[in-house]
């Protein structure tokens, strides 16, 4: 699955640190999805949608 | 720049240094008590300071989280709380049982009781292991605990069955199955760093 979780963050100037506080996960989580190490669960993606205010199928695409 | 970061500091691997110290540690004190023929209540005692050398260790694995994931979770310090309580109860607990089995040559369901003394803080490692999974909420390191927690699982049973084998044919000697513990646990490490090597 791919994300535009990078792009979003630096057009928020969010650091990982920033975002993994916002969604209560690690920094290392936030950095092993954006680079496609780990695809975040259902709930997870939810999250994200919240914080960046954006529907979930704006940020993940398939491969 | 912070990914740049991370993998600065996963150069370092100071907690793994003191494990390895540790480890080194109690193999030299069992070797030493061996070497010199320590009765039982020394052969426990020269391994107290090695235990020692967990709590630095401990320390040092929650500095590194700290800096490799940005903080440490609850669910880790509870983890670790408990890993320190249960490694210094088995000393005790093992050290008791040997010293009272000595001192009195029990029989019967004292026996009994003397002899699972030592199986019980290794049933609240189990246990903690367990709720450590219940406590952790960040899934990705949950995953990455489950993921290596069933690799031990799958070294354990492949060593137990090939080990079982050799051991009916008579080519090995008998291992006691209180070994399934450490056995596991050295799978647990090596896990994580099959994890690290394929890149999760």
């Amino acid at each position: 699955m791919k994300n535009r979780l990078k792009v979003l963050r630096a057009e928020r100037d969010w650091s990982q640190q920033d975002l993994a506080d916002a969604l209560a996960v690690s920094r290392q989580s936030v950095n092993a999805i954006e680079t496609g190490k780990y695809d975040p669960s259902l709930p997870l993606a939810f999250r994200i949608s919240d914080v960046f205010e954006m529907p979930i199928e704006a940020i993940f695409s398939r491969d | 720049m912070v990914e740049v970061e991370i993998n600065a500091e996963s150069r370092l691997n100071p907690p793994l240094l003191w494990g390895i110290a540790f480890v080194v540690a109690m193999f030299g004190a069992g070797i030493f008590a061996r070497w010199v023929d320590l009765n039982s209540f020394w052969s426990m005692a020269i391994m107290i300071p090695p235990m020692l050398l967990l709590f630095p260790m401990v320390k040092s694995g929650q500095r590194r989280q700290a800096a490799v994931c940005g903080n440490v979770s609850p669910a880790i310090n509870a983890y670790n709380r408990r890993m320190l309580i249960w490694s210094f109860a088995y000393v005790a607990a093992l050290f008791g049982a040997i010293s009272i089995h000595d001192a009195i040559k029990p029989t019967g369901p004292l026996l009994w009781l003397i002899a699972i003394l030592p199986a019980l803080p290794i049933l609240y490692f189990v246990w903690a292991l367990g709720r450590y999974l219940v406590e952790e909420t960040d899934e990705y390191i949950r995953m990455k605990q489950v993921s290596a927690a069933l690799f031990a699982t799958g070294v354990l049973l492949v060593l137990a069955t090939v080990w079982g084998f050799l051991e009916t044919f008579g080519v090995v000697i008998h291992v006691p199955t209180w070994a399934a513990v450490p056995v596991w646990a050295i799978g647990l490490g090596l896990g994580h760093f099959y994890n690290k090597v394929r890149g999760v």
